[in-house]
């Protein structure tokens, strides 16, 4: 039998490497670090957003391997080694991209805290090349909260941005 | 996009009346905005609050050792010792938290009075060392029987939530009569009654409350990054809380997650973390989570109502008796005021002859009460539902009832009869033509036929007027607090800056107040730089609020451009030699007769005035100032209708159209009007089909998280067609007008009474607000209630 390892202390940092947004980052953290708040404080990307901390609003969404999830709910030790994707990586070359656009265009959101939520999960959708209509989108979009706009200006512009059948 | 007609002295409109695309939106859609959660100062510290767990209890000790000496706590202080740096004071123009009595401390000291009251504030390295301190900062309470509802408070015999205040009444009960009441009743052939209430709610936007404090102990300086809807309305209330000299405190704000009238003035949490910055020189910053903003940040709507409606046959409303309570929660705010707007408001666009309306307001142990879009919405439902109750009672259709009481635009009376003036009012065209758009008699037939089958349609119409701001009044000129001040300068590369109090927090004024300006002054929109959340830079004014933006920020605009562009063709007339009616700015270049081929460079002619080139004792700085009143100013307002299907075995409520005939006058930017109109539309849906802000018996709050107090999602709001009406231009220049809270006004009604409609043949009477499932079903008789 071997002994029981010492127990971790919750303030140790673990060693963390990343893909954020195509770049490599690596950072120490808490085991009790969340994944939005690594992003938020120790790399400065503060368009990630949170709503409420507790997994319902879904302003937290980024995307991890692809996937959409809700950042505030995973630590930071549990994507070492996944490539993750926030709103800041979605402007191409400093361009809005086509997604972005048509939210533009469309007056998608109103105060923006909701928004990088929903555009990751809207990327995410859009990238599955998938024929939705307006009710499938509305379905895809349940799960983040927007308090301002009544969600038809957000249902318009993905309707706009799968129209134009680009993938984000 | 709409075409428009000129607007005046700028030349064509290019840019008002179209849905150009939101200047904002380059940086909110890159993630590059800048809340007050993204704020970074050097040294910054983070606060978090020990709360209370009662309702209501004495505080009988707090002992706070362990946690000053956790891992990364810099200080703890308890209510004794922020009262030591800072007392409240009132914190919104119009609040009745002024000095006392009540007399209170921002941190509890004596006594916690409802559920999250602040016992404690942790400042540490971080906030999860701050959280994990409240741990173990100790507090001995005693508990005391809980007040919970308007009801126990009046009763005498309850226990005082504030000593000072000699019982749980914080004001009234006040009566004011109008009209001759006593008359009234006696014509009427019928007194048609009801008790009608609004339920608690919620403002909840998506970004609660925070704060980064910055004093500065060598200069003496306080620097606050706030989420507010107005920097001088907080720069005030900190500088006197603090004891500061308003001179020596300074509020940006950036970019802000949403209010709805919650982020006024500023919260007791957020001076007590000023305070804590001033005494430990180091920037505090707190950053509210979602559990304390849905528990303390702030409530609303509480009210309840006793209402007798003296009728004739024929349906007209010829006077109303009605008794207001408000349940206003624990600490003194606004509801004082929002009385007197209920009862000017209530006669709505009616031709009511006569009024008696008393009010009282009740503390409780609750959250306290604040302002909620459209915080006087109260006297919209407690009218309209009362509209459909008589018409229920007369065997008439509630619309033939409202065409017959509603008010024609230049005829008497021309004013409400609590005073506001009638001008203007479209309430009529609207009603028309919403009767129109869903085709009423075919509707009827339809619901006749369903019925048939078992199933329950309704239709609901509800129509309201938005004091935004409301037409001038002779008799009572605008309070100097109300007006608008702007500055407006053409800076040295051609662009022009204009300097605003307001505080957009999702309205897109940037972009608004851009197109009225370039319009006016000849410029393109993206020449214009909107200069707004920085009390050192913002000309005085409360900020944004009560849907007075279009008229008056967008009026001071029209006026500063207007002022400006001349001052700039004097200029550019003696730098050219020539006359300035011979000039004009068109597409940011100076051309006419006398400029340069092509025309002259608003950057070249703004460097030459600084350069001074210009004849001694021409007025060279570019600058115009102006102060607005409003103008004539007039109504917002219209109709809605909501088409619904109540789905008696389950007690769902599908909602089939939900259309909108609104009149906002001259709309600046079609789509972030609609934006505004559905937001609030899709709120009141909300209030009445998922949210509720629910106590238990002790005061326990159970709608603590995003599980418990439900907001709408997307598959919870229907499309909402939308129609404008612009009938009337009661001011030469200035018929813009706001927008932001008619929604949330009047979808409550609206869908109530479209669900009273549907229930009609089972014998429910709503008089409620609240109707999810759980209640429809117990008003059907389906469930026991
Ligand atoms: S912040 Fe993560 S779901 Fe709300
Ligand atoms: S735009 Fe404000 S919460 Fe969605």
């Amino acid at each position: 039998m071997n002994e029981p390892p010492e127990p971790i202390s919750p303030y140790e940092a673990i060693p963390i490497r990343l893909r954020v947004n195509g770049e490599l980052r690596s950072g120490a953290v808490e085991p009790r670090r969340t994944l939005a708040d690594f992003l938020r404080e120790e790399l400065s990307l503060t368009g990630t957003h949170l709503g409420c901390e507790h997994g319902v609003c879904g302003a937290c969404t980024v995307l991890v391997d692809g996937e959409p999830a809700r950042s505030c709910l995973l630590l930071a030790v549990q994507v070492n080694g996944a490539e993750v994707r926030t709103i800041e990586g979605l402007a191409v070359a400093g361009e809005l991209s086509p997604l972005q656009s048509a939210m533009r265009d469309q007056h998608g959101f109103q105060c923006g805290f909701c928004t990088p939520g929903f555009l990751m999960q809207i990327q995410a959708l859009l990238e599955e090349r998938r024929a939705l209509s307006e009710a499938e989108v509305r379905e895809e979009l349940s799960g983040n909260l927007c308090r301002c706009t009544g969600y038809e200006s957000i249902v318009r512009g993905v309707m706009a941005a799968l129209g134009s059948g680009a993938d984000g | 996009m709409a075409e428009r007609s000129p607007v005046g002295g700028g030349g064509a409109a290019r840019f008002v009346g179209a849905s150009v695309q939101r200047g904002e939106d380059l940086r909110l859609l890159r993630g590059q905005g800048r809340y007050v959660d993204d704020v970074r100062l050097p040294g910054m510290l983070h606060a978090a609050f020990v709360r209370s767990p009662l309702a209501h209890a004495r505080v009988v000790g707090v002992v706070t050792e362990a946690a000053r000496r956790a891992r990364g706590v810099v200080a703890v202080f308890d209510g004794e010792e922020i009262a030591r740096l800072a007392r409240p004071r009132a914190s919104i123009p119009g609040g009745t938290d002024d000095g006392g009595p009540p007399v209170y401390t921002l941190l509890a000291t004596d006594k916690v009075r409802l559920v999250g009251d602040p016992v404690a504030l942790v400042v540490a390295e971080s906030r999860y060392l701050a959280e994990d301190a409240c741990e173990l900062v100790e507090v001995r309470y005693e508990a005391l029987p809980a007040v919970v509802s308007a009801e126990q408070a009046l009763d005498p015999k309850s226990p005082p939530i504030f000593e000072d205040l000699g019982g749980n009444v914080i004001y009234g009960p006040t009566t004011k009569a109008y009209g001759d009441l006593a008359g009234t009743f006696a014509r009427a052939d019928l007194v048609v009654q009801a008790k009608i209430s609004q339920h608690r709610q919620q403002n909840v936007p998506m970004e609660g409350r925070g704060i980064v404090a910055s004093f500065d102990p060598e200069t003496g300086e306080l620097l606050v990054h706030a989420a507010t809807q107005g920097v001088n309305t907080t720069r005030a209330a900190l500088a006197a809380q603090l004891g500061l000299a308003a001179e020596k405190v300074r509020v940006l704000a950036g970019d802000i997650g949403g209010s709805f009238g919650l982020k006024f003035g500023i919260s007791r949490e957020e001076v007590a973390c000023a305070a804590a910055s001033r005494a430990l020189g180091r920037p505090v910053r707190w950053i509210e989570d979602r559990g304390e903003n849905l528990t303390v940040s702030g409530q609303a709507r509480e009210e309840s109502f006793e209402v007798e409606a003296a009728v004739t046959r024929e349906g007209e409303i010829l006077g109303m008796r009605v008794q207001m309570v408000v349940d206003a929660g624990a600490y003194p705010g606004l509801a004082p005021m929002v009385v007197d707007s209920v009862r000017e408001m209530i006669p709505g666009p009616y031709r009511l002859q006569a009024l008696e309306f008393s009010a009282t307001v009740a503390v409780t142990n609750k959250a306290s009460y604040v302002a909620y879009r459209g915080p006087w919405a109260a006297e919209t439902f407690v009218r309209e539902r009362m509209v459909d109750l008589v018409a229920t009672e007369l065997g008439l259709d509630p619309l033939e009832v409202r065409l017959r009481n509603v008010a024609r635009r230049g005829e008497p009376p021309l004013r409400m009869v609590t005073g506001p003036p009638l001008a203007g009012i479209t309430a009529r065209e609207s009603l028309e033509r919403m009767a129109e758009l869903i085709d009423l008699p075919e509707f009827r037939r339809r619901q006749a036929a369903a019925r048939r089958e078992g199933r329950y349609l309704g239709v609901g119409f509800a129509t309201y007027l938005e004091p935004a701001p409301g037409p001038r009044s002779p008799d009572s000129p605008p309070d100097p607090g109300e007006l608008e001040h702007q500055r407006m300068r053409l800076e040295a590369d051609g662009t022009l800056s204009v300097f605003t109090a307001q505080m957009p927090h999702g309205q897109g004024h940037e972009t608004t107040l851009a197109q009225i300006a370039a319009d006016q002054f000849g410029v393109d929109w993206e020449q214009v730089r909107v200069v707004v959340g920085d009390s050192s830079l913002s000309p005085a004014g409360f900020g944004t609020g009560g849907s007075r933006f279009a008229t008056m920020a967008g009026g001071a605009t029209l006026h500063a451009a207007r002022e400006l562009r001349s001052k700039v063709l004097e200029v550019a007339a003696q730098l050219l030699d020539t006359g300035p009616e011979r000039l004009a700015i068109v597409g940011g270049l100076v051309v006419g007769e006398g400029a340069p081929a092509g025309g002259l460079q608003l950057a070249e002619l703004a460097a030459a005035a600084e350069r001074g080139l210009l004849p001694v004792g021409t007025d060279s700085r570019l600058e115009a100032e102006v102060t607005f009143d409003g103008g004539e100013s007039g109504w917002s307002g219209g109709t809605h209708c909501a088409l619904v299907e109540v789905d008696c075995d389950t007690g769902r409520v599908r909602v089939e159209r939900y259309l909108v005939v609104e009149d906002c006058g001259e709309m600046i930017n079609p789509a972030i009007v609609e934006g505004q109109v559905r937001g609030g539309v899709a709120q009141g849906l909300g209030a009445v089909l998922l949210e509720r802000s629910a106590y238990d018996p002790d005061g326990q709050y159970l709608s603590g998280s995003f599980m418990d107090y439900l907001l709408p999602t997307a598959t919870d709001v229907p499309h909402i067609e939308i129609e404008h009406l612009e009938t009337v231009r009661l001011d030469p220049d200035v018929n813009f007008r706001g927008v932001g809270e008619g929604g949330m006004i009047v979808a409550p009604p609206t869908l109530c009474n479209a669900i009273a409609d549907a229930l009609a043949p089972l014998g429910a009477r709503i008089t409620e607000q609240h109707l999810p499932p759980s209640r429809l079903l117990e008003l059907i008789g389906t469930i026991g209630g």
